[in-house]
């Protein structure tokens, strides 16, 4: 990666955080990007090509694509950071659980992982969202779910290695309490993998949440969700490709500049 | 688990080598293995089993006939009693285990055959899209990689931008653009499954670009390191060809991770089946699962949950043993 | 994947006297599609079908009864009547019947010479077995199990005579009998097992079925000992396909795509953009076959709050704007409809001036139903409670474009203060929250032949849900006077009586506000224009491939 870092251009790093930037600023404050009510219909101007008027165009209901898409900037990243934090939390748990604790408890939190390793995980999304229903929370924490066990298992290797090294053993000499040791010195080890996991995972969050959209399990209408609009304007690729064409650049924009932030930052630590 | 980069693939690495640290007897490591793999499937069975009891809608009008069904309650209850749905729930789950354990997965609610027939009839057409897609996105992935560290500077960003974008694109946008493209504009292929190759062409586009995505970042990488590792220097000092060097060395040393992935690429591959099979019309275990869940079908689901864990399991275990005969590591200096 | 629904009743009304309907069954050619009709026909070549409908789990239609199977099933599966585009009861298994004074007891003759394709010979004997099947819990019938409802006893007259002995009058029975869900079928292949009947059904019609690749297509051949064609068909003798691939591609996109590279010779469930693309387009032709019985239509639960008020239902039909989206959302291919019938329905009813869109005065009837104050996000609200509509909606069930329509009613009903919630689900947790009266509003297509399909709607007696949780009267209209009307209604015989007492019911249930009707239950078909001659049977609106030929 530090190859990488210095090969890659740094244009396209300055074009990812632009991106990133831009998606925030949308985020936080989309009424000041775009200024127009998301979910206002004009029955009569629906399927408007894009224009000076309607930038992105305007979808079956007349309402306009683009500010549907900055709108949709809050809710689709939330899924994707949420999703990623609830991986990442659950994984935290199951991978200390497994690496700092006692050998039987690393070897049937192993054991659970394994399981969830071998369950398709689409599966497991599609059963918790039938049983709950569909919805941007549902989805949020089935993505979240799903993503879980990869987390653990890398958290618990890296929770083996930090364990293992000389500093540890040498707090260990000294008396320090257990908790104390993982406070202090095993968490802020990992949590810079951490922090690359989270750029890397939200991206990807993403993109899965969408195909859940697809399988019409995804967020609840009107919402201005990306994975929604790309799934209900696809039924009209034929005659509006404006309507798909617009929310997945965004997608592919936004989990292509994650992964080039997260890849970026994983090579400097790496660097380091 | 089937998803990011970031996450399963360091995932499935780290748990690759582990494995190759711990240079265990070979019979006690597959003794260890065949155990797990017992008690995956038996794991698989139990979540199964539970978590479709959770979800709402009775399987008893599944049984006859889905969802809606006006069945009357004498039909009701004989399909209860039919089914030992009557019984209670744990008397129900160890009947099942009791079952699974003789080989019998029971009958398909929705489909009126045995689960074994139609997995059997399905899993062929998940099979070949999938071993397909996988070797597909392999060659995509070592034609990248090969071409960016080779190629210079800007050929390492070209590299790394088609990469981080396929990997990106979700199946489904990605098949619908294809098809828009390739079937219904220019019409040199076609949409749906026909028979004979042809019809391979777009599902496994679909499936393999994205994989190609990820595979890719992790094979450059390796390459990039094998081609300025000390075996690699010293097979230029012995005057090797550059194309003997990157076919006999690096290469090789960028196959292994790609190996270790295979297991979870596998696993990325069924969920997106789920996807494609339903854009292409495909018949496959992709679409019979979606289908199944929608459908109540319990048998169903859980026969093919076991499949597909089994089928994880061995990839699994065969990208581990792979990993071993392939390791340059093990083969280069003996340990 | 645009399911159309599982639940398709039966009993039917609408019946014309048997003996008007002999006296009109010389063959009355319907209109059917193609270019090239004055060609001579051509024999052979494969034709491929692509459903959008759900594959069916069973290919006997008595099993279940939805409209999947009703489509395929109308290729090697026929009925003892059928029915002509004026609506009148034609011969086709059967080839005359008579009903007794008292309309309890009827006769039906058999057509001389009809072999099933396993060779048993189609006679009363095999009728018997079929009634048997369909009553008989363990086949699991819902369609034709209702359909038969009325009817308590078979007997064997004589080989060609079979007599149906009723428990009521039914003037419904004869409309009962032309759908594919009461179709004849071996009685020798009946007594097989259910999965083995569900995968090879052995019928009379034009076409066996060969092969089932599960998920992928059903393959069919041409019946060579063909001989029992409906009244109204345009040829005799075996069908001029030699094969029917039938497929089924769930995704609208992938079906239409695979329609215009000719990878595929028809599709149904057709979305209204590629309806319009395919009028542009010169290899490609709609046959439009709107399906009879309900018009498409929201229902509004009246059995509880808030719409258990009229003046709030009232309140939520002014506020939706309808027609300004179904113009935009089905490119001109729908129109709206202002009855609780479908339009292909004769005593269809319609009343526009109801359903107009009067957002004033929807605010006032919201005033005066106590819905005074607004809460934060600009609802109404009464006594602290938000005034919600829980709407389930069925993936499966409602396209897209419906879909955007119910938004499009979200939207405008928001402005007079109605907090819709929209719940997209699939078919499965759908009937689970009907079952539940979790909802306020929701949409079920219907399908029946026949104003009777009031009965099953609006009859008091259809909000008892069945064992299974389900139910039919979904507005839970509840007017004991309205029950007796569908009820005499059902029993009359005399068609202006009829009439005027549909005409009753149809207004007591507009004029209480308890649906909102969008438009017919839409049933495009797209297909290459080499296709020719093929046309929708006019009972239930499935396509007949009987006299359908390939110009190429």
């Amino acid at each position: 990666m530090r190859r990488a870092a210095s090969a890659g251009p740094r244009v396209a790093l300055v074009v990812c955080a632009l991106v990133v930037l831009w998606l925030l600023a949308c985020a936080v404050a989309p009424g000041l990007v775009a200024p127009g009510d998301p979910l206002a219909i004009h029955p009569l101007q629906g399927f408007e090509p894009p224009s000076l008027a309607h930038w992105f165009g305007t979808d079956e209901s007349g309402r306009d694509v683009f500010t549907r898409v900055v709108h949709g900037a809050g809710p689709s990243l939330l899924i994707g950071v949420a999703a990623t934090a609830i991986g990442i939390v659950l994984g935290v748990a199951l991978g200390t659980l497994a690496g700092l604790g006692p050998r039987w408890l690393d070897f049937g939190t192993s054991r659970l992982l394994e399981v969830l390793f071998a369950f398709p995980g689409l599966l497991l999304a599609l059963l918790f969202i039938v049983i709950y229903g569909p919805g941007i929370t549902t989805s949020t924490v089935a993505v979240g779910l799903a993503t879980a066990p990869g987390y653990a298992r890398i958290v618990r290797s890296q929770m083996l290695a930090v364990r293992g090294a000389p500093y540890i053993e040498a707090e260990v000499v000294l008396g320090r309490p257990p908790l104390w040791r993982f406070r202090r010195s095993i968490l802020p080890n990992v949590a810079g993998t951490l922090f690359v996991l989270v750029t890397l995972g939200v991206g990807q969050s993403i993109v899965w949440a969408s195909s859940l959209s697809y399988l019409g399990l995804g967020a609840k209408p009107p919402t201005a969700e990306w994975g929604a609009m790309l799934s209900a304007g696809r039924t009209y690729i034929d005659s509006a490709w404006w309507l798909t064409f617009f929310p997945g650049l965004v997608i592919v924009a936004s989990a292509a500049a994650a992964t080039v932030l997260g890849r970026t930052i994983q090579g400097r630590v790496r660097g380091s | 688990m089937t998803l990011g980069p970031g996450t399963e693939v360091e995932a499935a690495l780290e748990s690759a080598a582990s494995t190759r640290r711990s240079g265990r007897g070979a019979v006690r490591w597959l003794s260890t293995r065949l155990a797990g793999l017992l008690f995956v499937l038996w794991a698989a069975a139990t979540l199964t089993f539970f978590a479709i009891r959770l979800i709402p809608g009775d399987p008893a009008q599944a049984i006859l006939g889905g969802p809606g069904s006006q069945a009357s309650a004498a039909a009701l209850a004989q399909a209860r009693a039919e089914y030992g749905l009557d019984q209670p729930l744990i008397l129900q789950y160890l009947g099942q285990l009791g079952r699974y354990v003789t080989g019998d997965f029971g009958t398909s609610y929705s489909l009126h055959e045995s689960v074994v027939q139609a997995i059997g009839q399905q899993l062929g057409g998940t099979l070949v899209l999938a071993v397909a897609s996988l070797a597909v996105a392999w060659v995509l992935a070592l034609a990248v990689a090969v071409f960016s560290v080779r190629a210079g500077r800007a050929a390492w960003a070209v590299g790394n931008g088609l990469e981080i974008v396929s990997a990106a694109v979700p199946h489904f946008w990605l098949a619908t653009v294809l098809i828009l493209l390739f079937s219904s504009t220019l019409g040199w292929l076609p949409a749906i499954n026909v028979p004979g190759p042809v019809g391979l062409v777009l599902p496994v586009v679909t499936l393999a670009v994205p994989l190609a995505g990820f595979l890719g970042q992790v094979m450059r990488e390796s390459l990039l390191n094998a081609l300025h590792s000390p075996f690699v220097l010293s097979a230029r000092a012995r005057g090797e060809s550059e194309v003997g060097v990157l076919v006999r060395h690096a290469l090789r040393h960028a196959a292994l991770p790609a190996i270790s992935l295979s297991g979870w690429a596998f696993g990325s591959l069924v969920s997106g089946a789920v996807v494609v099979e339903t854009i292409f019309a495909r018949p496959g275990i992709g679409r019979t699962l979606l289908r199944a869940v929608q459908e109540r079908d319990v048998p169903l689901v859980s026969g093919i949950v076991l499949v597909v864990a089994l089928a994880y399991c061995l990839v699994t275990v065969a990208s581990e043993v792979l990993d071993r005969v392939a390791d340059p590591r093990l083969a280069e200096s003996p340990r | 994947m645009p399911v159309r629904p599982v639940i398709r009743s039966t009993i039917i009304a609408f019946a014309t006297a048997g003996a008007l309907a002999l006296s009109l069954a010389a063959c009355t050619p319907q209109s059917s599609t193609g270019a090239g009709s004055s060609d001579s026909p051509v024999r052979g070549g494969t034709l491929t079908y692509a459903s959008g409908d759900a594959e069916p789990t069973c290919l006997d239609p008595h099993v279940g009864g939805n409209y999947p199977q009703a489509l395929v099933a109308t290729q090697y599966l026929e009925e003892l009547v059928s029915k002509n585009t004026k609506g009148q009861i034609i011969p086709w298994l059967a080839t005359k019947w008579t009903e007794s004074k008292d309309g309890l007891s009827w006769d039906f003759t058999l057509r001389d010479g009809v072999k099933f394709t396993d060779g048993t010979p189609l006679d009363a004997a095999a009728v018997k077995a079929n009634v048997a099947h369909i009553q008989d819990p363990a086949t699991g019938s819902s369609t034709g199990y209702l359909a038969l409802g009325k009817v308590a006893s078979t007997e064997i007259v004589s080989p060609r005579v079979i007599r149906f002995t009723l428990s009521q009058p039914d003037s419904a029975l004869l409309e009962s009998l032309t759908q594919p869900w009461l179709a004849i079928e071996s009685p020798a292949a009946l007594k097989r097992s259910k999965d083995v009947n569900c995968a090879h059904p052995v019928g009379t019609g034009p076409f066996i079925v060969k092969q089932w690749k599960k998920q992928d297509s059903i393959t069919l051949v041409r019946n060579a000992g063909y001989t029992s064609p409906p009244a109204d068909a345009a040829h005799h003798g075996p069908a001029y396909l030699s094969k029917i691939v039938w497929r089924f591609i769930p995704d609208s996109a992938t079906r239409y795509a695979a329609l215009k590279a000719g990878e595929v010779d028809v599709i149904d469930n057709a979305q209204p953009d590629t309806i319009v693309a395919a009028h542009k387009t010169k290899s490609l032709t709609e046959l439009n076959a709107p399906r009879p019985g309900a018009s498409n239509r929201i229902e509004l639960n009246s059995g509880k709050a808030p719409f258990n008020d009229e003046k709030v239902r009232e309140a939520f039909i002014r506020a939706a704007d309808v027609n300004d989206g179904i113009k935009t959302l089905f490119f001109g291919t729908a129109k709206r409809s202002y009855s609780a019938l479908s339009s292909v329905e004769p005593l269809g009813y319609s009343e526009p001036g109801l359903f107009g869109y009067e957002p004033k005065k929807a605010n006032e009837l919201l005033d005066a139903a106590g819905y005074t104050t607004r809460d934060a996000d600009g609802y109404r609200t009464k006594d602290g409670t938000r005034l919600t509509v829980v709407f389930p909606v069925s993936t499966n069930q409602s396209i897209p474009a419906e879909q955007s329509l119910f938004e499009q009613i979200q939207a405008t009903t928001k402005k007079v203060g109605f907090d819709v919630k929209l719940e997209p689900m699939d078919l499965s947790s759908w009937y689970a929250a009907l079952a539940k009266n979790d909802y306020d509003a929701v949409s079920a297509p219907y399908t029946k032949v026949g104003p009777d399909v009031l009965r099953i709607l609006y009859d008091s007696a259809s909000i008892t849900p069945a064992p299974s949780g389900y139910f039919a009267n979904l507005a839970q209209v509840d007017i004991p006077s309205l029950d007796a009307t569908l009820e005499k209604a059902a029993q009359v015989s005399d068609v202006a009586e009829r009439s005027a007492l549909y005409e009753t019911a149809q207004k007591t249930i507009l004029e209480g506000y308890y649906i909102l009707p969008l438009y017919d239950q839409q049933n495009h078909y797209l297909l290459r224009n080499d296709v020719v001659g093929l046309r929708a049977l006019p009972s239930v609106s499935t396509p007949l491939f009987y006299d359908t030929w390939l110009d190429r």
